[in-house]
């Protein structure tokens, strides 16, 4: 690490990992957002009007299964190499002025990361056999959770960088 | 030549997609990881432990050591579930396919969303009103 940081500041070094975790983030999202959509919305989708939600939800969900697979996996990668600065130069400062709720609602940030990291084995398998009508509710749902789960993560750590982030 | 090699990738990844064994262990996987990670959280069972303010890596649970800044547990939970759900869905693929066709697949959304209020008791610490 040092022979980057003859090139970059240290704070330069890690805001650009946050960056980057930021914006894998919201891929990761916009992805997840339009699959759970496609396959919630899929009556109103053949009889609605093409609106703006119909556009929405008007995906190929199974094409976006290997992105969300690597989206999930890189940001994943990227939000627990920041995690060491977070818990030295954001939590500790955090504890320091009564945060509690912001720091057990990042706590449970990771949590959900780690478990959304185990289902996406069988997210993929049933997304590649997307033609399997034995594995459609199953896919739905696991779908929906996984969206669920990205939008509180991203708000969370939206959250927790407006409380303590940039500038701080 | 390079169509041998346009042909080999996508080749893989549909007998993947296809494979029975692969669904039995992803399937059990997805329902292990949220359970072991639970137990691993409460009862803190962390592979390993790292202090981030010195770099230092201890096996198992070990505490914060004075003026060495915090302990990490998070990466060990992470390292126990993910061993711990690898090795029960490798043992499931050794099981009949009678026996793995009947988990229930609905186990695998329901089983991490029952781990959600379970988590929020866990960090009753911290929901200070």
């Amino acid at each position: 690490m040092d022979a980057v940081y003859d090139y970059i500041s240290v704070n330069t070094f890690w805001t650009i990992l946050f960056i980057v975790h930021a914006l894998l983030a919201v891929a990761l999202l916009g992805a997840l957002s339009h699959q759970a959509m496609s396959v919630l919305m899929r009556t109103r989708q053949a009889a609605g009007p093409a609106g703006f939600v119909t556009r929405f939800s008007s995906v190929h969900g199974a094409s976006y299964a290997a992105a969300v697979c690597v989206l999930w996996i890189a940001t994943f990668v990227f939000g627990a190499w920041i995690y060491t600065k977070y818990r030295i130069y954001i939590r500790i400062p955090l504890e320091q002025d009564g945060f509690w709720k912001t720091q057990g609602a990042f706590e449970m940030k990771e949590h959900l990361a780690t478990i959304g990291l185990g289902l996406l084995p069988i997210y993929w398998y049933f997304w590649k056999n997307a033609r399997n009508v034995d594995y459609d509710g199953a896919r739905k749902w696991l779908t929906v959770t996984l969206a669920a789960m990205c939008w509180y993560m991203f708000l969370t750590g939206h959250i927790v960088n407006n409380v303590r982030g940039f500038g701080s | 030549m390079s169509t041998t090699t346009q042909t080999a990738v996508p080749t893989r990844a549909s007998s993947l997609a296809s494979s029975t064994a692969f669904r039995t262990f992803a399937t059990v996987f997805a329902i292990a990881t949220p359970i072991i990670y639970v137990t691993c959280e409460m009862a803190n069972w962390p592979l390993f432990t790292y202090h981030p303010g010195t770099d230092r890596l201890n096996l198992g649970w070990a505490p914060a050591v004075k003026d060495e800044g915090p302990a990490m547990y998070w990466y060990g939970w992470i390292a126990t579930t993910l061993l711990g759900a690898g090795a029960l869905g490798l043992l499931a693929v050794k099981l009949p396919e009678s026996a793995t066709r009947r988990i229930p697949l609905a186990l695998v959304w329901i089983a991490p969303l029952a781990a959600v209020p379970i988590l929020i008791y866990a960090l009753r610490f911290f929901w200070r009103w």
